[in-house]
């Protein structure tokens, strides 16, 4: 280990700076430029201002004292996080349809990108603290509860965009604390089965051919309400997983009772929340996955935002059509252009050159917190640092691959980059305790 | 609590790599697209915000024969629809409703049209030729309804009004179906096109190339400004050979009338170029041009189409006796031989009767035409026998298309034993009387009546009648269309074409046609009374004339139908026609000679 206590070049990790200075400056210039047209720009511009300026100072009090204080102070902020939550429900602006925004004089800030931070580091405390028992099931069921009432309370806003990064989070913050493999593949299959259940039941509610002609298809969409054919399936499972386990005895199979029993419970509960999730699932979110499952069903509708955003990437070429002349930036044909679909704007205006210098920024700095977590001084800084790598990995994934037709439509915005004070703030401070976190790597000095 | 387990870091890494992979696939997807796929999308995109408004060439004008202007485009507001990417359908419908309001149309056919193009994306015209006060209502829409806008179009525009409506004819919408053949030669489903008249029959010339503005919209439709244009290419401009001032003269003539209906036209007798043609009732060309809601409700029903000069079959009466005169004199008989008239001419247990009940007394060839006196002709008549007749009438183009290329055009009628046997019916003396005086079953038009007629002018040349002398390229070329062009020449002795056109003379200086006679031109004429077993006689008036001492340059058969008696409907008309062909200061000073010339006889 060099020694490189005290001096200010070790404390600080000036590549994660510079990286991100370099994509906050990309941002705020296709912020400027895609917002320009619109009848409230200032306004957009005064809060971009605004947030790069709170996010700046959240980002050095993120660096200030030690980290380790988010770990003492556990409790403290998942009661804040918690109560939060409560009051944007009872309190929140509704936008769109979610409840999901509290008003301040200037602003509106969206609270569950707070709470995202801090279930992150409540559950890297949960997780740091419980890491002899790692290899139980109380670990990952033990995670699982401590950001389940987070998730449950943005459900109910209801905002399913906002809970979308949570899984990653988990998963990730399992994975890297070391939980027992089987365990996590168990939990993957729970979530999974919870999210592909109602692209299951959209896709055959769009192929009303398919549940016609056979009898298993028709039987899997009846699935879709709290009803008998669930309560069948769910005692089918049970059944099921029974006579399997009687079967493999009588063959002599060595084979443990608890896992039938918990396949049995992950798939039920599995079918239980997709029904759940179905039933939260709003019209432009079922159509995003229309869009993205059959994007011909609708060539006008849903599918048109992805269009056009590849056409505004494709067209931006090499070299782009230089900053303020995208046409279909400008001229309205890309929606949400400086929000969800900022990364269109770039691949318009700066070209290949500019989109490429985005992921390599991205790269840099996903390098850097990888980084920072690897060299942390304990479990918990490292856990940190997990938990915002996957958190940041996951949005940049989602928001450019969607920008490029890859995955579904989701509200995902790309951290650094989109307009959206929140997240920029809240982003911030997260890079501010994984510098943090980088700046006390070493135990003593 | 610094000795955690760092074999951890393995998971990490695993992540890590997980992460780079995903975004490896990413920059792999935006090479492909971006530099890849990029000619492909910048296409797209570019066909995104451009959205092409064609404009309408101006068609080529239509002068006369001194390059006075007939037919020519003035600037006229069209309102145009450009579909944007509003998805809104309650916002279509709102459109199309208030739009119903100030177009008087129905809004489920505009609705129909505003979801086409949306369908289609292409910009529609959803109306044309917009009056001013409506135009300024339009003009808020634009700021309510993106994609609604006002442009400026050449339009047609008749000055003269329906001054030969008949011959320039009117422009229209295609049809469905034709619009399938001409598709291929540019025009679009709302382009206009010639009708009728020379609009139809020289659409190929007077049409341009349509040009185009490449317009920048924005999502909504909205128009941004021009970023690229096509200029059009204006049509061909045709000179005719019509004279606009005999045209006014003789369709004024026509309609001022006492039944306002009939047909007239003028040539030159040394070209057989038309210089006038006329039917009345006609209608305004720019009626068709209007705007539906400011256009009479039932105008096509009431138009008057019927071309009378060219489709109205008359009995020539006794504009006839010139050529009974030809045939008689080429058969041998003396011009000089003379029959007393006593106002009745018996045939058998028939009589027939003269226009002067007590008679004109013993005429000669030239006294028989100057009074029109029928007894003269019928003795004639059956001297010179039916077979000549019919043989001479058909000589001089009676029952055949004078080729003047006109659509529609006809035939007539010829009347005499051949055409009789032809129908297997006989012939009979009474047969010939009544083909004496160009009764009975022959039926000539306006047009094959002054071919007849220019042809006694110019001794013997039927001339093909035409109209369009050339074609004007806007690059300056001029291409002759029609060019003079004989259909036959009829060959008669040349004291015969003295003995007619002495005998013209003398109608119009002391016989029936007196009306017509001007100073210091040299008219001659000949009225004609066409007797119509269905109503008022038909009226006609056939004449040529020319400067005194000069060759005739004008040869003109008017037609009133149901005017009554020749000389007093066709005359006045005749007058004015010769008159405008010989404006006042381009008159000879009357001299002497003429008259003595028609005393010596």
């Amino acid at each position: 280990m060099k020694s490189e206590s005290g001096s200010i070049r070790g404390r600080v990790d000036w590549v994660l700076v510079g990286s991100m200075l370099g994509l906050l400056l990309i941002g705020t210039v296709s912020i400027l430029s895609a917002a320009s047209p619109l009848p409230y720009y200032s306004q957009i511009i005064q809060k971009h201002f605004l947030a790069l300026g709170v996010g700046t100072l959240l980002f050095i009090f993120g660096l200030s004292f030690n980290y380790q204080i988010f770990q003492d102070q556990a409790k403290m902020i998942y009661a804040l996080v918690i109560l939060i939550m409560i009051v944007v429900l009872v309190f929140g602006e509704t936008n769109r349809g979610t409840r999901g925004w509290i008003r301040f004089p200037m602003f509106s800030f969206q609270p569950s990108e707070l709470a995202r931070l801090g279930t992150l580091l409540v559950l890297a405390n949960f997780l740091d603290r419980r890491a002899k028992s790692a290899h139980r099931v109380s670990y990952v069921l033990g995670a699982f509860a401590v950001t389940a009432p987070v998730m449950a309370l943005i459900l109910m806003e209801p905002d399913f965009s906002g809970t979308l990064p949570f899984f990653p989070m988990l998963l990730a913050m399992l994975f890297c604390g070391g939980v027992n493999l089987a365990h996590l593949f168990a939990m993957g299959s729970y979530a999974a089965l919870t999210l592909t259940m109602p692209l299951i039941w959209t896709l055959l509610s769009l192929r009303p051919d398919w549940v016609s002609s056979s009898a298993v298809l028709g039987f899997l969409i009846r699935l879709r309400e709290f009803d008998i054919p669930l309560l069948i399936a769910i005692a089918g499972i049970g059944l099921g997983s029974w006579l399997i386990y009687k079967i493999m005895r009588a063959l002599r199979l060595n084979a443990p009772a608890p896992i039938f029993i918990v396949a049995a419970a992950i798939l039920s509960a599995g079918l239980a929340s997709g029904v759940l999730i179905d039933h939260q699932l709003k019209g432009y979110q079922r159509n995003r996955f229309v869009a993205f499952l059959v994007p011909q069903a609708d060539p006008r509708g849903a599918a048109y935002n992805v269009r056009q955003a590849q056409v505004a990437i494709g067209s931006g070429g090499l070299w782009g059509k230089g900053v303020f002349s995208g046409t279909q930036s400008r001229l309205g044909f890309l929606p949400e252009r400086h929000t969800d679909f900022i990364y269109a704007v770039i691949g318009e205006e700066l070209g290949f050159v500019g989109t490429m210098a985005v992921l390599a920024l991205y790269m840099l700095l996903l390098w850097r917190i990888v980084n920072a977590a690897r060299l942390a001084r304990d479990r918990y800084g490292y856990l940190v640092c997990s938990g915002v790598a996957a958190i940041t990995a996951f949005y940049l994934l989602i928001n450019v691959g969607m920008c490029l037709g890859l995955v579904p439509v989701a509200g995902v915005p790309l951290p650094f980059v989109s307009y959206g004070g929140s997240n920029l703030a809240i982003t911030l401070l997260s890079m501010g305790i994984v510098g943090n976190v980088y700046s006390r790597r070493y135990a003593f000095y | 609590m610094a000795h955690w387990d760092r074999g951890l870091q393995d998971r990490l890494n695993i992540l890590w790599i997980a992460c780079y992979a995903g975004s490896a696939i990413l920059g792999v997807r935006l090479l492909h697209v971006q530099v890849i796929r990029n000619v492909y999308y910048a296409r797209v995109a570019e066909s995104n915000r451009t959205q092409i408004i064609h404009q309408s060439a101006p068609r080529g004008k239509i002068t006369d024969r001194r390059g006075a202007v007939i037919v020519t485009n003035k600037p006229a507001f069209s309102l145009i629809y450009l579909p944007g990417e509003t998805r809104d359908a309650s916002r279509v419908a709102g459109l199309a409703k208030t739009l119903s309001k100030e177009l008087h149309e129905d809004s489920e056919g505009l609705l129909k049209k505003l979801r086409e193009a949306h369908e289609e994306e292409t910009a529609i015209h959803l109306a044309e030729n917009i009056p001013l006060k409506t135009m300024f209502k339009l003009s808020e829409l634009k700021t309510i309804y993106p994609g609604v806008d006002l442009i400026v179009e050449a339009r047609r525009y008749y000055p003269n009004g329906a001054i030969a409506g008949h011959l320039l004819g009117y422009m229209g919408r295609m049809d469905k179906s034709s619009w399938r053949r001409f598709r291929r030669d540019g025009y679009r489903i709302d382009s206009w096109i010639g009708k009728a008249g020379l609009e139809r029959s020289y659409e190929r010339q007077l049409r341009g190339i349509d040009g185009e503005s490449r317009m920048e919209v924005d999502a909504q439709g909205h128009l941004k400004r021009k970023i690229g244009e096509a200029p059009w290419t204006p049509g061909a401009n045709l000179r005719l050979t019509i004279d606009l001032n005999i045209q006014r003269a003789v369709e004024e003539g026509l309609r001022a009338s006492p039944s306002g209906i009939g047909g007239a036209v003028v040539l030159d007798p040394r070209s057989g170029a038309i210089l006038a043609i006329a039917s009345t009732p006609s209608y305004d060309p720019n009626i068709f041009l209007l705007p539906d809601w400011e256009r009479p409700k039932d105008h096509l029903k009431n138009l008057h189409e019927f071309n009378r000069a060219i489709q109205g079959t008359y009995s020539p009466g006794s504009t006839f006796k010139m050529l009974v005169g030809a045939s008689m004199l080429e058969s041998g008989i003396d011009s000089k031989d003379t029959i007393y008239c006593s106002g009745k001419f018996t045939l058998g247990r028939r009589t027939f009767r003269c226009l002067r009940k007590q008679g004109h007394g013993r005429v000669d060839w030239i006294g028989g035409i100057t009074h029109s006196c029928n007894v003269y002709f019928y003795a004639m008549g059956l001297r010179t026998k039916g077979a000549v007749i019919e043989r001479f009438s058909k000589m001089f183009g009676f029952g055949s298309k004078t080729g003047s290329g006109f659509k529609g055009e006809k035939s007539g009628n010829l009347f005499g034993p051949i055409a009789r046997k032809a129908r297997k019916r006989g012939w009979y003396e009474g047969d010939t009387v009544n083909l004496s005086i160009g009764q009975g079953e022959l039926l000539a038009t306006p047009i094959q009546m002054a071919v007849y007629v220019a042809a006694i002018a110019n001794r013997g040349t039927l001339w093909r009648p035409f109209v369009v002398s050339q074609v004007i390229y806007p690059d300056g070329t001029e291409e002759p269309v029609q060019e003079k062009k004989k259909n036959s020449t009829v060959k008669l002795a040349e004291t015969t074409w003295d003995h007619l056109q002495e005998g013209m003379r003398a109608v119009v200086t002391k016989g029936t046609g007196r009306r017509v006679n001007i100073p210091g031109i040299d008219v001659r004429g000949k009225t004609g009374t066409a007797e119509n077993p269905l109503g008022e006689d038909h009226a006609w008036f056939v004449a040529f004339a020319g400067r005194e001492g000069e060759e005739p340059t004008v040869a003109l058969a008017i037609l009133v139908q149901h005017g009554g008696h020749g000389s007093a409907a066709a005359g006045p008309i005749a007058r004015k026609a010769i008159e405008a062909a010989f404006p006042p200061g381009h008159r000879v000073q009357l001299s002497a000679p003429g008259t003595a010339r028609q005393e010596d006889l």
